[in-house]
């Protein structure tokens, strides 16, 4: 990482002698004073907006979270709440609460490090081949045109198995696939499946569905490293591994930090993929054993629930924000600016 | 003669061992390509999918057995689809809405990423934090509440204020989602590749901030301000929730709902998917033709070019 | 980390002062007076519903008749997508006050909306001297039908009016049962062994001829469950004012009638649309090979009787069909007790900023409603079965009734004939907040425990019970 520090500050200004500490602190500290003002100002426009449609709705939330039973269409009928915790105790004396959160965990958990590690690949391979490379480009950008309902299907229609018992009507592709090697067939998704095979097809999809975005982002990451870093580990011979961990994942680290950090955040908000493959019954059968945190608030709405769903929501809030702190003091530590 | 042995002796070390590069290299390409075909294969498959899907009878979309190829490639759904919508209009609305919330958030976007990645001011962290958080809670609970705010209803005011009702505007299209913290975060990591050195430089060459920002912060990221770009353009082709609950009158109706709200539940009150899958090919053809256009810029980039204060 | 505290508190502080905002809104309780449309004034009123195209289409041609009459309402007619889209577009907007003037509804969603106390009590309109209705006009609805829309606790209010009916009708393989000299059933359970009337001895019979075929295929569990408590009155929900008083299902007579079913699927002779993976429908119509060769079929199949022309095989390539499809009344518990599920839309009229447009907006259902010609059409569109008597008597009708027959071109007509002829026996759930996550649950809770391991002990499937009633209490603190 030290090394390529001195590379970014010897090869990108090659035309300046470089600036000596001194210079550096005091420079800082004129542009620090001067840019009170100046910052507020580039940000205002965004956060005009951002007060009005973003902090004013996160704060109804906590005020809606902290009135007991808080109902919107009791409000209009005239009915007022007091203040208390309830609502959360309703949240959490939910049954399947535990297996809300449980599920929550283990689909970001698995999900977030596979689909990033997969998409660094895709991106790096991308960026290194000549002829096709516009083909493969389109190619992988065409999900991003394809109708969320499309992929729900999809993988209804892969995984699937119609039938009762030993009478199969019809099966997936995959249990097709897997039955040319000997092995299964399966139940994937269909009543009477584990949880633990419903855990892997969920996985798969968001895998699938949240690769297209990551590609694009360290594709464009990678166009702005500078190609001269590459050809200087041409020319001392340094082996393709080594020239992907040492200078591509560093250089690329602001992308890699922002696709983990926005994709940990996405991934506890888990839910329409869940619905795509299960429908609202966010279980095989309906039985809800793969339901989310976000699936728990989505059950809210239809009744104005807005004091559980909040309640909920603020929950999930906490889990994130002590995951994104997480997250955000390792790439302070990690991430290569 | 024994300079010319030397220098052959020499070449041929150099051949024979750019000929072991070039069979790693040729290995490697092969590994790379297969790599990328196999994952090309497995990540269209939707968007195939989604084509077939839209050519397909009712009754065979409902077969037990799902066929790979339309028996009888059934045309008729795209005209469902057609039917009912008024397309120029819808595409005219959409197109209206799509790229004033584009350059606006653009605009919005690259400011605050400037302000968030160079400029040093107090608060700055805890804005940024404060920014983050709100990407934190499902957005449901956003939707209902911003409903309630445009719709003039505001907090601490029994009844809802007429003057400030939105509804049904081409601003409530627009302003509500314009700020994306997620497409600000982007540009800022971009920014943030770009060294400060850079940044320090120009302020000792006296640079104006917003002539670094334009002649030189923007020229190095535009891979990513096309992406947003995309981004952006893709939210308001597909937005459905929102235009459908603030402005679904015939005015301002916007393409996607136009052509998911009426032909798509039939008289029993269930959805004909393959009529909804095409309307939703057609709603994807200008998207992708705007990708194929735009691609060359994503996959340009500007450090070849070099970097110059 | 510090300055991650310092955001929480922030929000939270600012979270504070919002608190106490938390601001009253007067009932608009509605005036007195006339409810008769001014004919000049301009007046506009928003319905939302669920139709498809072509039935918005014959909506479209009666609202053109109605403008002859009043000339200065426009109706502003849209449509949602499902039910669940219209319940969930009707929430938000009472939330603002927007809400629209006349709503398709199922009695659930009306049961949630009553907390804002914006749904109209019909009985305004129903008895005024000026606009109500007629004696025989209220005569003219089927009965049943009509009474269901006081169902909401408070039987001196009426919140809906119907639009269109379904049931639940069975359908089985007519030439199949011919060829093989086998009976309609007309109950469930065979009181004997040779109870050849009865669905139980049927299905068995259709295994022993036919190994490889899955006899019985039914729709909706939910359904299923709670037409079985209705048949056997059983106890299943009631609406009162405590929690845990609300669901009664989790009991030992429901535990029996489930103990049977699930006898039936394991063994081969049923399944349900979880269960199976796909429309039941589809299994009934099934003419494809799977991999190893055989046809898999149902031969009887419970499903909507507005969903008919899915239950019919589409024509084979020389123009026959492959086999004729009949319809009867499903299976009954208790000959003296017959019970069919009621479902199908009603509408629901919601109170306005201006008493005016509440006015019109009664004129209009009241124009749609009580005209047999609109509800003919529309039966003759959709499958669904018209709410009024005199539509039976019109000639249209008649003449599409004439045309009932066993394949796809008069299936509908067949079906609606069906309904029709058990119009005593439809029956309806109590509606309340939190009844559809009863139906929710019971329907679930059918599949689990039908579909249970063959070694499931009597615990776990007593736990199914147990379970499905703590997620209806725990979803509705």
């Amino acid at each position: 990482m030290e090394d390529n520090k001195d590379i970014i500050q010897n090869n990108d200004v090659p035309e300046r002698q470089p600036l000596d500490r001194k210079t550096v602190i005091k420079l800082n500290r004129d542009i620090g004073s001067k840019n009170q003002l100046k910052g507020w100002l580039y940000l205002a426009p965004a956060l005009l907006l951002l007060i009005i449609f973003s902090f004013y709705p996160l704060i109804n939330t906590f005020r809606m979270a902290f009135l007991n039973g808080y109902n919107g269409l009791a409000i209009v009928g005239g009915e007022s709440f007091n203040l208390g915790v309830e609502n959360f105790k309703t949240v959490i004396g939910y049954v399947d609460f535990k297996q809300c959160l449980k599920n929550t965990i283990l689909l970001c958990v698995v999900t977030v490090p596979i689909s990033t590690i997969l998409a660094l690949l895709i991106a790096v391979a991308l960026n290194s081949i000549k002829p096709l490379q516009k083909v493969f480009q389109t190619v992988f950008f065409l999900p991003y045109v394809t109708n969320s309902i499309a992929i729900g299907m999809v993988f209804n229609a892969m995984f699937t198995r119609v039938g009762l018992g030993d009478l199969i009507q019809t099966q997936g592709i995959i249990n097709n696939i897997l039955g040319l090697f000997g092995i299964g067939p399966f139940n994937f998704v269909n009543v009477g499946s584990s949880w633990g095979a419903n855990m892997f097809v969920v996985c798969t999809y968001i895998v699938w569905n949240a690769i297209p975005f990551k590609i694009l982002v360290l594709l464009g990451g990678l166009q702005n490293v500078n190609k001269q870093y590459y050809e200087a580990a041409k020319i001392d011979g340094t082996s393709k591994v080594r020239t992907f961990f040492r200078i591509t994942i560093p250089l690329v680290s602001p992308m890699l930090a922002y696709v983990i950090i926005t994709s940990f955040i996405g991934g506890f908000k888990e839910y329409s993929s869940i619905v795509g493959i299960f429908g609202e019954g966010m279980g095989p059968g309906g039985n809800g054993q793969m339901n989310t945190i976000v699936g728990y608030v989505y059950n809210m709405l239809p009744k104005s629930n807005l004091g559980n769903a909040s309640a909920a929501s603020l929950i999930l809030f906490a889990i994130i924000l002590v995951v994104t702190a997480i997250n955000g003091y390792v790439s302070k530590k990690k991430v290569h600016y | 003669m024994a300079d010319l042995k030397n220098y052959n002796l020499k070449e041929l070390n150099v051949r024979s061992a750019s000929r072991s590069q070039r069979v790693s290299k040729i290995v490697g390409n092969v590994i790379t390509y297969i790599f990328l075909a196999v994952m090309a294969v497995i990540v269209i498959f939707p968007f195939y999918w989604m084509i077939i899907s839209s050519l397909k009878t009712m009754d065979e979309y409902r077969a037990n057995v799902p066929t790979l190829w339309p028996q009888n490639i059934y045309f008729e759904n795209f005209a469902t689809a057609f039917s009912k919508a008024n397309l120029k209009d819808l595409f005219l609305h959409t197109l209206l809405v799509g790229t004033i919330s584009t350059v606006l958030s653009l605009v919005v976007t690259v400011l605050s990423a400037f302000a968030f990645a160079r400029l040093q001011f107090k608060g700055k962290n805890v804005v940024f934090g404060l920014l983050m958080a709100t990407m934190m809670v499902p957005g449901e609970l956003y939707t209902i509440t911003n409903y309630l705010t445009v719709s003039g209803r505001l907090p601490f005011v029994e009844e809802p204020i007429q003057a400030l009702d939105f509804t049904n505007t081409f601003a409530v299209l627009i302003f509500p989602m314009l700020v994306s913290v997620f497409y600000i975060y982007l540009l800022r990591q971009t920014f943030m590749q770009i060294p400060n050195e850079l940044y320090l430089a120009a302020k000792v060459d006296g640079t104006s901030d917003f002539k670094y920002l334009w002649k030189v912060m923007l020229p190095l990221s535009v891979s990513t301000i096309i992406t947003i770009t995309i981004l952006k353009m893709m939210g308001a082709w597909n937005a459905y929730i929102w235009p459908r609950l603030v402005a679904n009158d015939q005015a301002h109706q916007l393409i996607t709902n136009g052509l998911r709200g009426a032909s798509f539940t039939d008289e029993f009150g269930e959805v004909n998917y393959p009529a909804q899958m095409a309307a939703v090919t057609i709603v994807s053809i200008p998207l992708f033709l705007i990708f194929v256009f735009l691609r060359k810029y994503i996959m340009r980039g500007v450090s070849r070019s070099g970097i110059k204060g | 980390m510090k300055k991650l505290i310092a955001l929480v508190l922030t929000v939270v502080l600012a979270a504070a002062l919002v608190l106490s905002g938390c601001s009253l809104n007067g009932d608009g309780s509605s005036s007195g007076g006339s409810k008769v449309v001014d004919p000049d004034a301009e007046i506009e009123v928003v319905f939302y519903h669920t139709m498809g195209a072509n039935l918005r289409s014959v909506l479209q041609k009666y609202i053109v008749e109605f403008n002859k009459i009043y000339p200065k309402i426009t109706i502003n007619e849209q449509s949602i997508g499902g039910y669940d889209d219209v319940r969930d577009q009707v929430i938000t907007e009472l939330q603002a006050g927007k809400q629209p003037a006349i709503a398709y509804c199922y009695p659930d969603h009306v049961a949630t909306y009553l907390r804002s106390r914006k749904v109209i009590d019909l009985n305004e309109y129903i008895n005024d001297s000026e606009v109500g209705l007629t004696e025989a006009q209220v005569k003219d609805f089927i009965a049943g039908y009509y009474e269901e829309g006081r169902q909401f606790g408070d039987t001196s209010k009426m919140y809906t009016l119907p639009f269109s009916k379904s049931t639940e009708v069975m359908y089985y393989n007519k030439t199949f049962f011919e060829n093989n000299g086998l009976k309609v059933p007309d109950h469930w359970f065979a009181s004997g062994a040779n109870d050849d009337t009865s669905l139980e001895y049927v299905i068995k019979k259709i295994k022993e001829i036919e190994p490889t075929s899955i006899p019985l295929g039914y729709d909706s569990e939910a359904n299923w469950f709670i037409t079985m408590t209705e048949q056997l009155k059983t106890p299943y929900t009631q609406a009162v004012d405590k929690v845990e008083d609300r669901f009664l299902f989790n009991n030992q007579q429901n535990m029996d009638f489930c103990d049977k079913f699930r006898a039936w699927c394991v063994s081969g002779l049923m399944t349900t649309q979880s269960i199976y993976g796909g429309y039941t429908s589809g299994l009934f119509t099934n003419t494809s090979a799977n991999d190893s060769g055989i046809v898999i079929h149902s031969y009887i199949s419970i499903g909507s009787s507005a969903g008919a022309t899915y239950q019919c095989p589409a024509k084979s390539d020389d123009g026959s069909y492959p086999f004729e499809v009949g319809i009867a009344q499903i299976p009954q518990a208790d000959k003296s007790n017959q019970k069919v599920i009621s479902q199908g839309p009603s509408v629901c009229m919601l109170k306005q900023k201006d008493q005016k447009v509440n006015d019109a907006a009664w004129t209009f259902i009241k124009f749609l409603l009580t005209s047999p010609e609109f509800q003919a059409e529309f039966s003759m569109t959709s499958g669904y079965v018209p709410v009024l008597r005199s539509t039976f008597e019109m000639d249209a009708y008649k003449e599409f009734m004439s045309g009932a027959n066993t394949n796809k071109e008069g299936i509908a007509a067949l079906s609606a004939k069906i309904c029709m002829e058990q119009e005593q026996s439809y029956f309806t759930s109590p509606a309340f907040v939190g009844s559809s996550d009863a139906r929710d649950q019971v329907g679930k809770l059918l599949v689990a425990y039908v579909s249970a391991a063959e070694n499931a002990s009597e615990a776990e499937l007593k736990k199914l019970f147990t379970d499905a009633y703590d997620r209806c209490v725990t979803l509705n603190k």
